[in-house]
C-alpha cells in the first residue's frame, strides 16, 4: 500500500503546483484589466491611455491619473474595479508588469514605427481591442529576426548600427 | 550619406579631462577599482595621452585626447571572426556588443589601443545604478567595447530629423566628448560636406593624424600645438 500513499502524495504536490501556476497567471498583472470593455464599449482610443506612443520611444502604460477619471466610486460590486478605486484613493501606483521588451542594447522607437512608418498597433501587438484579459506574454516573440524580417520586406535598413547601441 | 569625423585642436585642449568624464557617464563605462586598474584594466573609451618633452627643469607636457579614431581603413575589423566590429555606411566603426565573443583579436590589431575588455561584470553602487544612461546598454563581462561616436545620439537625431522632414543639422548630433569640452577643442561633423566645420578645419596646415604612415586613415584628426 506504500505505492498508493506515494501516489496521493504525488497527486497532492502536483495539484498544489498547478494551483500555484494558475494563481500566478491570474495575478501576473495587479488588476484584471480588460481592453475590450474600454476600447469597444467605453469608446476610448489607444492613444487616450498609451499617451506617448506617437511621440516617444516608449508607449507608456496608463496609471491612476488616467483610471481615476472614471473609477473613483468605491460603491461597486466588481472586485477588480474596487482594486482600481483603492489604488486611486490611496494615490499609489498600480504596479503593472511590462510584457513587451527589447534588450537594452537595441533601439526601438514607437514614434518611428507608428508615426513615421504608419504601422498599426495590430501588426505587432495583435487584436488588442478584442482582449478581455491582461497581457501575460507578448503577442509575437520579440527577437531580432522578427525585426529584420519586416525591415527586409519593407526595404528598411538592416545595418546593425541602426538598432544596436 | 554623411561621413562622420572629428577634429581635436591641441592648441585649445588644456588636458582638463572633462571629455573623459563626460564619456564615462554618457556611455555607462564600468569603474573597475584600484586593484583592477593597477593590472591595466581601466576602462576608457576616451583617454588623454600625456606626453612629456625635454628634460627637467625644461619639461613641456602635452595632452592628447584619444577616442576610437574610426579609421577609414581599420585593422580591427579585418581580424574579427564574427563581424561584431565593422565599418558602417556612414564610416562609423561599430562594435555590436551581443555579437562579440570576446576573442580580443581586434584589441591586438588596433594600433591605437582604443579597445577595452570587460574582465568583470559591471557593478555599480546603488546611487550610480539609478543614474545610468538608459539609451546605452550595460555591457556584460567577456566582451570588447570601445567608443561608438555615441551612436545612440545619432539614432535619436535621425529620428527627430525624419519627423521634421529635414536632414540632420550641423551640431545636432555631437558625441558627449565634443559637447562637453569647455574650450571647444573637439569639433565634430560631416567630412563629406565641404561646408562643414570639420571639413574646413582639416584643411589647416596644422592638421595631422596619428601614425599616418601605417595607412589606417583615421577620421579623428588633430591640429598640432603651435610653438
Ligand atoms: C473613460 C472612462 C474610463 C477610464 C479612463 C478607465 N475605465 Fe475602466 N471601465 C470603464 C467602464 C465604462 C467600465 C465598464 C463598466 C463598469 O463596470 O463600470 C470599466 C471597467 C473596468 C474594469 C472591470 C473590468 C471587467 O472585466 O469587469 C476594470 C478592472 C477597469 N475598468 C480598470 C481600469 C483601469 C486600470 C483604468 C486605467 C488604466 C481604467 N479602467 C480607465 C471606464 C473607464
Ligand atoms: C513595429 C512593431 C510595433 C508597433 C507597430 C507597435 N508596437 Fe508597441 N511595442 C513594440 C515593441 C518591440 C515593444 C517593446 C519596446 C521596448 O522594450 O521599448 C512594444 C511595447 C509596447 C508597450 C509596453 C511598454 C511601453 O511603454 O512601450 C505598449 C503599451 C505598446 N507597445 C503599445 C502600442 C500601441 C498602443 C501601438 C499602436 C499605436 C503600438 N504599441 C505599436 C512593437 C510595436
Ligand atoms: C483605458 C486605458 C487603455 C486603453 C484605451 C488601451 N489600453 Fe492598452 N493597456 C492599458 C493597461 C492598463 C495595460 C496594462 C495591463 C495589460 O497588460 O493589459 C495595457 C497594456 C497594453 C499592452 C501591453 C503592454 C506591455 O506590458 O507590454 C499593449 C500592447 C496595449 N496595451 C495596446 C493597446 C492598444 C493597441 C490599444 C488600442 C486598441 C490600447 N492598448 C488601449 C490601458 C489601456
Ligand atoms: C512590422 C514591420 C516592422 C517591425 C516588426 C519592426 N520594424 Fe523597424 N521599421 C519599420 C518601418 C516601416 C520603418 C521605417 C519607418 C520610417 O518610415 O521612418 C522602420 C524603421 C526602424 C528604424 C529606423 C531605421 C533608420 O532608417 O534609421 C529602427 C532603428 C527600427 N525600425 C528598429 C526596429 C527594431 C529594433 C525592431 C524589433 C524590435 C523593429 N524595428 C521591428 C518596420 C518594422
Ligand atoms: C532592425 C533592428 C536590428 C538590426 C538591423 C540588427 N539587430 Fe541585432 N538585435 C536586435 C534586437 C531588437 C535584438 C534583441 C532581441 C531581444 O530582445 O531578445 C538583437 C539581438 C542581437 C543579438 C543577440 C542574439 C539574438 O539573436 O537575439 C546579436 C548577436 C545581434 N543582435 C547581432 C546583430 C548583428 C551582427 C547585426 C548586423 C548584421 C544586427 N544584430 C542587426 C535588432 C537589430
Amino acid at each position: 500500500m506504500v505505492s498508493r500513499r506515494k501516489f496521493y502524495l504525488f497527486l497532492f504536490v502536483f495539484l498544489l503546483f498547478l494551483g500555484i501556476v494558475v494563481w500566478a497567471q491570474k495575478n501576473f498583472q495587479p488588476v484584471q484589466y480588460n481592453h475590450k470593455l474600454h476600447v469597444e464599449d467605453a469608446g476610448l482610443s489607444c492613444t487616450d491611455c498609451h499617451v506617448n506612443v506617437e511621440t516617444h520611444e516608449r508607449a507608456s502604460i496608463p496609471n491612476i491619473a488616467v483610471c481615476g477619471d472614471c473609477h473613483d466610486d468605491p460603491e461597486t460590486d466588481n472586485a477588480e474595479i474596487k482594486k482600481v478605486v483603492s489604488y486611486v484613493q490611496e494615490e499609489s501606483r498600480i504596479p503593472w508588469q511590462t510584457v513587451h521588451r527589447v534588450r537594452d542594447y537595441a533601439y526601438f522607437s514607437h514614434r518611428r514605427h507608428v508615426t513615421l512608418g504608419q504601422l498599426e498597433c495590430e501588426t505587432c501587438h495583435g487584436n488588442v481591442s478584442a482582449r478581455e484579459l491582461p497581457f501575460e506574454k507578448p503577442y509575437v516573440e520579440i527577437n531580432m529576426s522578427w525585426c529584420i524580417d519586416c525591415h527586409e520586406q519593407r526595404a528598411v535598413t538592416t545595418d546593425c548600427y541602426a538598432c544596436h547601441r | 550619406m554623411a561621413k562622420w569625423g572629428m577634429v581635436i585642436d591641441l592648441n585649445k585642449c588644456t588636458g582638463c579631462a572633462e571629455c573623459v568624464a563626460a564619456c564615462k557617464t554618457e556611455n555607462n563605462i564600468a569603474i573597475v577599482g584600484k586593484e583592477q586598474s593597477e593590472m591595466g584594466r581601466t576602462m576608457l573609451w576616451m583617454d588623454i595621452l600625456t606626453l612629456y618633452e625635454g628634460k627637467y627643469p625644461d619639461v613641456k607636457v602635452r595632452y592628447l585626447p584619444r577616442p576610437c579614431l574610426h579609421c577609414d581603413n581599420p585593422p580591427c575589423i579585418k581580424v574579427c571572426p564574427v563581424r561584431a566590429t565593422y565599418k558602417n555606411e556612414e564610416g562609423i566603426i561599430a562594435q555590436v556588443f551581443p555579437q562579440c565573443i570576446g576573442c580580443r583579436y581586434c584589441m591586438a590589431a588596433c594600433p591605437y589601443t582604443v579597445k577595452c575588455f570587460n574582465w568583470t561584470a559591471p557593478d555599480w553602487p546603488d546611487e550610480m545604478a539609478a543614474a545610468l544612461n538608459p539609451d546605452v546598454s550595460a555591457r556584460p563581462a567577456g566582451i570588447v567595447e570601445k567608443c561608438t561616436f555615441c551612436i545612440h545620439r545619432l539614432q535619436k537625431a535621425k529620428e527627430q530629423a525624419a519627423v521634421e522632414k529635414r536632414d540632420i543639422r550641423p551640431g545636432e548630433y555631437l558625441p558627449a566628448c565634443a559637447e562637453s569640452c569647455p574650450t571647444r577643442a573637439i569639433s565634430f561633423g560631416d567630412l563629406d560636406d565641404p561646408k562643414s566645420e570639420v571639413s574646413g578645419l582639416i584643411r589647416s596646415p596644422r592638421m595631422f593624424r596619428l601614425l599616418e604612415e601605417i595607412g589606417t586613415e583615421p577620421k579623428v584628426y588633430y591640429l598640432s600645438e603651435s610653438e
